[in-house]
């Protein structure tokens, strides 16, 4: 006799005494309406354990795998998943975050700080090969600049809060103590917390802004069979945004940034009911999401400063050198440069004075 | 020195909730926290058993690895406790943990979370024993005067029990030959199976019953 009959033998069973038909069990068998009556009352556990009752006093079996299935029993305490006794869910959260995510972040966010400052000692700064015609193009306007400074401003507040909460611990902890270290990581939860909402929105305005020229074109194809011209000096023209731009918005800005967004905000509003599971694995996510968002950032950080001369001052001033865009966006140079406009206060050498002279005069 | 354990008999407990009010009462425990529950299984249906559950002071505690700002620590006596003057209120602790122990105040809008709040074993926190401090952190420290939780004293049919894990087993071994069934030390094998955090080896557990 398997378990299914049993069970559905002792629901008979069960059911005959409900209508008072007692002791005998062949009748209950041919009532079949009130067998289903209980199979809708009592969920399968529940059944099973009333009949072990009854079989076998002291085998409490069901309940003791009922205690395991994490699902939410009665209690009269009030409270997110307080009818749960024990959840193992966490101590697997436990091991993937001290065993994985702590020596892995570490060694991706390491790595990619690494390959940056090896490229530099390798290439240094790419140097403009022509000189500067002292003409300018704009290629981010205001309402762009303040979107990705606003981001950018935002990331790294995030970025350098949450690598305090996630290697503070190894890192500082053992330098600063624990008193001033719990000051400093109270002051970057609430930071984080407050910050993150404000990156989720501005993220979402990001990619609308840039997305018309990231769309993939035919001749990005062309930038990565040359890598960009990073490991060579080939020069590779491209659009607005070149290949590997366009990577980091489509991945790093949109992918990682939505996904750190979500998973952020399911941590940073726990008002909403969401169970310890949804938690957990929300942490995994972001962490993940956000290690290699920082690895990526770095790249890209590096190529906007130390990288490329001249980049940092097309996103600080708007304003680039014609023989900038030449160089770098040839495409878009093409189709722009009969917008180029002289610079008013050119420097001694012609460059582009970075900072207030700019952000004064009307833009185009 | 004794190794602290709780251990709640599911053959007793008859979901009275008078270890949790005990709880409540004996620590002022504030609004919206409660240290500890009585879940019951299968409620209403013939052989529900019902449960009383806390922090267990587990071996190996999960609450203790996770802590960004490692503000927990344990006991001589096995204890977990925890620094409120350095919790940052992450919540990962009750991420982490598998009874559901660590709760969290409300401090402000959207469920920000305040300083975590958990069972002491009645053993207070790090400030002086039975100081104000103390008293208005983590409420009353009972070890210190000598006395056990006042849950498991409380619990009227010691289905909760509450001290030396050593005496705790020993009692329920007896129970459990008494009555020839029931071997199951609810969340033992969670809260002490790992070997004790700093390598001193927790308590052996109870010997099973034969049936």
């Amino acid at each position: 006799m398997d378990v299914h009959t049993m069970t559905r033998r002792w629901l008979a069973l069960l059911a005959a005494l409900f209508l008072g038909v007692l002791g005998s069990q062949a009748l209950a068998q041919a009532a079949p309406a009130g067998q289903q009556t209980f199979d809708s009352v009592l969920n399968p556990n529940a059944a099973e354990q009333a009949k072990r009752q009854q079989q076998q006093p002291g085998n409490n079996a069901p309940v003791w795998r009922e205690v395991r299935s994490e699902k939410e029993h009665y209690t009269s305490t009030r409270g997110v998943e307080a009818g749960v006794l024990i959840q193992s869910g966490g101590e697997t959260w436990r091991q993937r975050r001290e065993n994985q995510l702590i020596p892995m972040g570490a060694l991706v966010i390491a790595g990619a700080l690494g390959a940056c400052v090896l490229f530099y000692l390798w290439r240094g700064t790419m140097r403009l090969r022509e000189k500067p015609t002292g003409r300018r193009m704009l290629r981010f306007s205001g309402f762009e600049r303040t979107m990705h400074w606003t981001v950018a401003i935002s990331f790294s507040i995030l970025a350098l809060s949450g690598l305090v909460m996630l290697f503070g611990k190894l890192v500082l902890l053992p330098i600063i103590g624990h008193t001033l270290f719990a000051w400093l990581t109270v002051a970057c939860k609430t930071i984080h917390n407050f910050v993150g909402p404000v990156f989720s929105v501005a993220v979402v305005v990001l990619f609308f802004t840039f997305v018309r020229d990231n769309l993939p074109s035919i001749r990005d194809v062309q930038w990565f069979a040359k890598a960009g011209g990073l490991f060579s000096d080939v020069h590779v023209p491209s659009g607005r945004f070149n290949g590997g731009e366009k990577v980091w918005f489509w991945v790093g800005v949109l992918g990682l940034g939505v996904t750190a967004s979500v998973s952020g905000l399911i941590l940073d509003f726990p008002n909403f009911g969401q169970g310890r599971a949804t938690m957990q694995l929300a942490n995994v996510v972001h962490v993940v999401a956000t290690v290699l968002m920082m690895a990526m950032a770095a790249g890209h950080i590096y190529m906007g400063t130390a990288g490329v001369e001249g980049a940092y001052d097309a996103m600080r001033t708007g304003y680039v050198d014609e023989s900038w865009a030449k160089e770098h966006h040839e495409y878009w140079y093409e189709e722009h440069k009969r917008e180029a406009v002289a610079a008013p206060a050119a420097g001694p050498a012609g460059a582009i004075p970075a900072g207030a002279p700019q952000a004064k005069e009307k833009t185009a | 020195m004794a190794r602290m354990k709780f251990l709640c008999d599911a053959e007793r407990c008859i979901e009275c909730n008078g270890c949790v009010t005990a709880c409540k009462q004996e620590h002022e425990v504030p609004w919206g926290v409660n240290r500890r529950r009585v879940v019951t299984i299968n409620d209403g249906v013939p052989g529900e058993r019902s449960i009383s559950v806390a922090c267990m002071h587990c071996s190996d505690a999960p609450c203790m690895a996770v802590c960004p700002v490692d503000c927990f620590y344990k006991t001589e006596e096995g204890v977990v406790l925890h620094d409120k003057d350095l919790c940052i209120g992450c919540g990962y602790c009750f991420y982490a943990c598998p009874f559901g122990a660590p709760q969290f105040p409300q401090a402000g809008a959207f469920g920000l979370r305040g300083k975590m709040d958990k069972c002491t074993f009645c053993a207070g926190g790090p400030e002086k024993d039975h100081s104000e401090d103390e008293w208005r952190k983590y409420g009353r420290n009972r070890l210190a005067e000598g006395k056990l939780p006042a849950c498991a004293e409380m619990c009227s049919t010691k289905a909760l029990l509450g001290g030396d894990g050593d005496i705790v087993a020993d009692i329920y071994r007896n129970r459990v030959l008494k009555r020839g069934r029931g071997a199951e030390v609810w969340g033992w094998s969670s809260a002490y199976g790992a070997p004790q955090g700093g390598a001193k080896p927790a308590a052996p557990a109870p010997a099973p019953a034969k049936s």
